[in-house]
């Protein structure tokens, strides 16, 4: 039972492929449809933000750089943890809307329920890998590059899973406790303020450092930095990336696969 | 070969006060609802190849059980086994994205029903041509009538060829000519031996496309069988409650009541020449009359005379109460009232019919006895229709 319902989670992407492609196709370009701009907007709007948050961090608010990423311009620092930070909260933000809006859909049509936060958490990962990728690809023409660099695409994927995880659970939360909604929204802020994103580590006492590794986010933030701009594998964070991940993906399914039948009696 | 077998399902709401002891009870597992039956013993099969028609009242349990058919929602108790793979229309349009053009929705429900898109593609001409839309299948659905919307969603399951199609009141838009073509299709689909279940509040259809019928009512299996008889049956039951509603002609509630202040000896239909008839010619008069005896002092009361297609269905009535020219008492003990009313010219061309006579209270509201005449037969006779009436013809030249 307890296999069954995992396996079909995990394989649910790739026996529904055919579902899966048509629904990420219609969440992806759903977004643009009928605007002008199209997907023009998906270049446009993380380069409009990279210059805001470079503005604000370069000359309005100067945050002190630690001393190993010295020489390194503090909205590259920032980035770095931001881009793939916002790419977490845009989905964990979408979760708890995710079967509403489905809603009609799950109570008339027998499909694979489970391929939805699959769907809401890729969407997302695509638009925001988009603007990492520019930012990467801007970063290794400033010389940045390094082989290290392979073990990107493997981090990447670690905390989507750790995304879809935290989205399956809180999207199935919120068919029946609509407050989640309100709750999800509070917690990504909280979230964020609590991550080193648009501060450095040094900043906060020292006596409340080691609680840094009650987030995983922060391990993700860091493992990222240190690949990309100090060109050294984080091997600290890894350890907690790689368990963290698996276990909240795995219970995340779980979870979703045991109330998934309850689903048609709520909506 | 059983295509559908069902058996013996329940299926209960739980009913929460609030929305939070549905959480509580999810992790305490200690039970804070209140259950709704909605289903109750329902059992039946479809053989492979045959039509089902569900039939009932709103709330009665029809749309649940095509729910529970189609897998998207589970019974509390009981079993569903379904051979093949089934479609459902449920809710016309369901997956459709409003944003994105009728042929990129095409592929998205076909995708929805389990179809690869290399069908899909020799699919897509035909399903086109299906729904009659044209140059709108390159246009947002957003901006389709309801009727368009429709014809999309009914050509997309229907090509779909599943084994099993399971259609909930798809027809009841669109217009006429696509009714047709959505009939032709159902019924091309009987013919390739494929199970249908179909669930409509029109009787009509339920009739012509369905070799059985449920009926339901109250979430309980009421009567199954030929569709024919099942929907006679249900429509039976219709006529006679609309007809409680409205008219207060029904002799059971009359000896509910338990008024003795008169009795009603009998009911019958003479002729002109006074003598009992139980056959009519159309067209010619005939006379109701009944009998009342009084049995109170000082009654005044009102009469009638219905005229019933069967116990529950009035095809016309005619009363007292609203006329001056009638003596209506006050009667004495003892006294024995004939009543008679003429009917010129019965219009009725086929058919036969009881006549209910009656008495009433001074209001007309309470009646306190009625009485079936014997079964009145129109006789047989040339023509066309079921009324006929007195015509004068003309022609002529200008």
């Amino acid at each position: 039972m307890f296999f069954s319902l995992l396996s079909q989670w995990l394989r649910a992407p790739f026996t529904h492929y055919r579902l899966f492609h048509n629904f990420v196709r219609q969440d992806f370009t759903g977004q643009f449809a009928g605007s002008l701009g199209g997907k023009l907007w998906l270049f446009v709007t993380p380069i409009v933000n990279i210059l805001i948050y470079s503005f604000m961090f370069s000359v309005v608010f100067r945050a002190p750089m630690p001393a190993e990423y010295d020489g390194i311009p503090f909205v590259v620092f920032m980035m770095m943890g931001y881009l793939p930070w916002f790419a977490f909260a845009d989905a964990v933000g979408r979760a708890s809307t995710m079967l509403l809006e489905k809603a009609p859909l799950i109570t008339k049509v027998m499909f694979p329920v489970q391929i939805i936060p699959a769907v809401g958490t890729l969407v997302p990962y695509m638009v925001h890998g988009i603007a990492l990728g520019l930012f990467l690809f801007y970063l290794a023409l400033q010389g940045y590059f390094s082989l290290l660099w392979l073990w990107l695409p493997l981090i990447f994927l670690f905390q989507f899973l750790f995304t879809m995880g935290l989205v399956a659970i809180l999207s199935a939360l919120c068919v029946f406790l609509r407050d989640v909604q309100q709750i999800v929204a509070l917690a990504l802020t909280t979230w964020f303020f609590l991550t080193p994103i648009v501060y450095p580590v040094s900043m906060i006492p020292v006596e409340y450092q080691p609680l840094l590794i009650l987030n995983p986010m922060h391990s993700f933030v860091q493992m990222y930095r240190e690949l990309i701009l100090l060109d050294s594998f984080s091997m600290s964070s890894f350890l907690v990336i790689v368990p963290v991940s698996l276990v909240t993906y795995l219970f995340g399914g779980w979870v979703f696969m045991r109330i998934r039948h309850a689903f048609g009696d709520v909506l | 070969m059983y295509s559908i077998a069902v058996e013996n399902i329940h299926k209960d709401y739980r009913i929460y006060e609030r929305p939070q002891d549905r959480l509580i009870e999810l992790l305490t597992r200690k039970p804070r609802h209140n259950l709704f039956h909605v289903l109750q013993d329902i059992s039946f099969t479809v053989l492979e190849g045959r039509s089902l028609g569900i039939i009932g009242d709103n709330g009665a349990g029809k749309s649940t059980l095509m729910k529970l058919l189609v897998g998207t929602l589970q019974p509390t108790s009981g079993n569903i086994s379904i051979k093949g793979q089934v479609a459902a229309l449920l809710e016309l349009g369901a997956g459709f994205h409003p944003e994105f053009t009728g042929r990129r929705n095409i592929y998205l429900n076909a995708a929805l029903l389990g179809v690869p898109d290399a069908n899909i593609a020799d699919m897509e001409r035909e399903i086109i041509e299906f729904s009659e839309l044209g140059d709108f299948i390159d246009r947002p659905v957003k901006t389709y009538s309801s009727g368009m919307y429709v014809r999309l969603a009914f050509s997309i399951a229907t090509m779909v060829r599943p084994d099993v199609l399971v259609i909930d009141e798809a027809l009841s838009v669109g217009d006429i000519a696509f009714q047709k073509k959505c009939v032709e299709r159902m019924n091309e689909f009987r013919k390739q031996n494929k199970t249908m279940i179909f669930c409509s509040h029109s009787m009509y259809h339920v009739q012509e496309l369905c070799d059985t019928a449920i009926w339901l009512e109250k979430g309980r299996i009421r009567e199954i069988g030929e569709s024919h008889l099942v929907v006679g049956n249900y429509e039976a039951y219709c006529n006679s409650r609309s007809v409680d509603h409205h008219e207060p002609l029904d002799i059971n509630e009359v000896e509910d009541r338990k008024i003795k202040d008169c009795r009603v000896i009998y009911t019958m239909i003479r002729n002109l020449d006074g003598e009992e008839i139980d056959s009519i010619e159309p067209l010619t008069d005939v006379i109701m009359e009944t009998k009342v005896e009084i049995l109170a002092d000082n009654l005044t009361c009102n009469f009638g005379f219905a005229i019933m297609r069967n116990l529950s269905e009035i095809m016309s009535a005619y009363l007292t109460t609203d006329l001056d020219d009638v003596p209506k008492g006050p009667f004495k003990k003892g006294e024995i009232l004939t009543v008679r009313s003429r009917l010129n010219a019965v219009s009725m061309r086929v058919g036969e019919f009881h006549v209910l006579g009656g008495v009433a209270d001074a209001s007309g509201l309470l009646w306190y006895e009625t009485k079936l005449s014997n079964l009145i037969k129109i006789k047989s006779n040339k023509g066309v229709g079921s009324v006929v009436m007195r015509v004068d013809w003309s022609v002529e030249r200008d």
